[in-house]
């Protein structure tokens, strides 16, 4: 597993993002409400460039006719087909085995640091 | 007289299963058969000119010229007569009579269609079920006056020889859209499926018989039902229908079969990149209609390999939510041999399972 450094976390503010190439990958790292989340930059359905799809909240499962706002924040939405993923546990919202690819992510003396 | 074929299993002296046929089409030998059962002013109405729901303006040719009766009336209007050529030439057991004047739901006068509609309900249960026993009824109602419909619902459904209620497949609105549920909730009170049958599109307060105008010929537009089928499937899914009434269950009779896969692809696709406009639409769209929905076999498909038949009905679990339909008297009638080609298992199901099952028969 080698490191890569990806920013200064002051440069990568809650609500940010920031897609880079990490060992010839697309990786999109995330800053969701002070947590760091990097995933792999290609959809589960069709490989499309799902990091830079809109981040936002979403409408919980409810009633009929009731909608219920949740997830701000974290969910991802793929920009080819609308797919929505939950950054914080890469997940797809309507089945959650299929998920994006994920790495773990670090802070290190004020450096947000992607292990591949 | 000829007597059709029945399949292997069904010999004369055994049969394996009971056959039900789930759209019977029986009708008045005249408007004024209807007028011992309505109040003025529509007694009179009834019988008066350019009254009543026309058709779509195109000749049709709408049924079997060997049905019409001896007398020389009204195909399907007369009950000897067709509980010969149906039931017992065609080797039916229990025959589901769906009427026809579902498609009054598109007169301008609601009032005048209400009144009718339940005239016609008094007449089936009087001339039809009360003789005859082999047959059963479907409670028809004004999808377009909902209070109305449930009130008929209510006045009808206790009743044993009512089996579904029936409503108009064209309608003014998606019929998924909250306006219509208290037809359902009655329904359900009666433990009904709802039924849609092909009715008077392009006709009275109807919307065009397409989306893209009117079509020349029967021909164009008798191809292409299947488009009401799905706009209404789409919206009972959309609207969140089926879970908001888990109870319900639905019959789309007359559609035939092979859209299917089409649409519930099609839905289970949208659904996953469109979910939060519908939050309350939790599963896959295919498996809420397994479920939930029941589809009439005719008129059946005939592609040039048998086998992609059944192909398709694996596809929509048809096993569990074909229903056998002849459609009798009208001129697409499909007799018991159109599925012989099928395993007997699906025989079974098609001709006596899956009816058994949704009309507690």
């Amino acid at each position: 597993m080698a490191r890569h450094l990806v920013c200064r976390a002051s440069d990568l503010p809650p609500g940010t993002r920031r897609i880079v190439t990490l060992a010839g990958r697309s990786i999109g790292v995330f800053n969701v409400k002070g947590e760091f989340y990097a995933l792999r930059n290609a959809c589960v359905h069709n490989q499309g460039p799902v990091c830079v799809g809109r981040v936002s909240g979403t409408y919980l499962p409810s009633a009929p006719d009731e909608y219920r706002p949740g997830l701000e924040g974290r969910v991802l939405r793929c920009p080819w087909h609308g797919w929505e993923y939950d950054i914080t546990t890469a997940e797809n919202l309507i089945d959650p085995t299929q998920k994006l690819r994920s790495y773990p992510v670090t802070v290190d003396d004020g450096n947000v640091v992607v292990d591949l | 007289m000829s007597t059709l074929s029945r399949p292997e299993e069904q010999t004369a002296s055994e049969k394996a299963y009971r056959v039900i046929d789930t759209d019977i089409h029986h009708s008045l030998p005249s408007w004024e058969a209807l007028q011992p059962y309505l109040d003025e002013p529509w007694r009179t109405k009834i019988v008066a000119p350019n009254s009543r729901v026309g058709g779509l303006g195109v000749e049709a040719g709408r049924s079997r010229l060997d049905s019409t009766p001896p007398d020389g009336g009204t195909p399907g209007s007369d009950p000897e007569f067709l509980v010969q050529q149906l039931i017992v030439e065609n080797h039916v057991d229990i025959g589901i009579l769906t009427g026809n004047i579902y498609g009054w739901n598109v007169h301008p006068n609601p009032e005048y269609a209400n009144a009718v509609i339940a005239a016609f309900n008094d007449y089936t249960i009087d001339k039809w079920l009360t003789p005859h026993d082999q047959l059963r009824g479907s409670i028809t109602v004004n999808a377009n006056d909902p209070e109305a419909a449930a009130a008929e619902i209510d006045r009808l459904g206790p009743r044993d020889d009512m089996v579904m209620v029936i409503i108009g497949a064209t309608s003014t609105s998606p019929y998924g859209q909250k306006y219509y549920h208290p037809i359902y909730e009655a329904a359900i009170r009666h433990n009904l499926p709802v039924g849609i049958h092909v009715s008077a599109a392009g006709t009275g307060i109807a919307h065009s018989a397409t989306a893209v105008g009117t079509p020349r010929t029967f021909f164009e537009y008798h191809s292409g039902l299947p488009r009401i089928y799905m706009t209404q499937l789409i919206s009972l899914i959309g609207e969140g229908v089926f879970e908001k009434y888990p109870e319900l269950k639905w019959v789309f009779i007359e559609s035939g079969v092979v859209w299917l896969p089409h649409v519930m692809w099609r839905l289970d696709k949208e659904w996953k990149g469109l979910r939060r406009e519908v939050p309350w639409v939790k599963r896959p769209p295919s498996e809420v209609i397994k479920e939930h929905c029941y589809f009439t076999t005719q008129p059946l498909e005939e592609p040039p390999n048998e086998d992609w038949l059944l192909q398709i009905f694996d596809m929509i679990n048809g096993e569990q939510c074909l229903l056998y339909a002849s459609d009798y008297p009208h001129w697409d009638f499909d007799a018991l041999h159109v599925l012989n080609h099928l395993p007997p298992n699906y025989r079974r199901a098609i001709f006596q399972d899956n009816a058994q099952r949704l009309f507690n028969l």
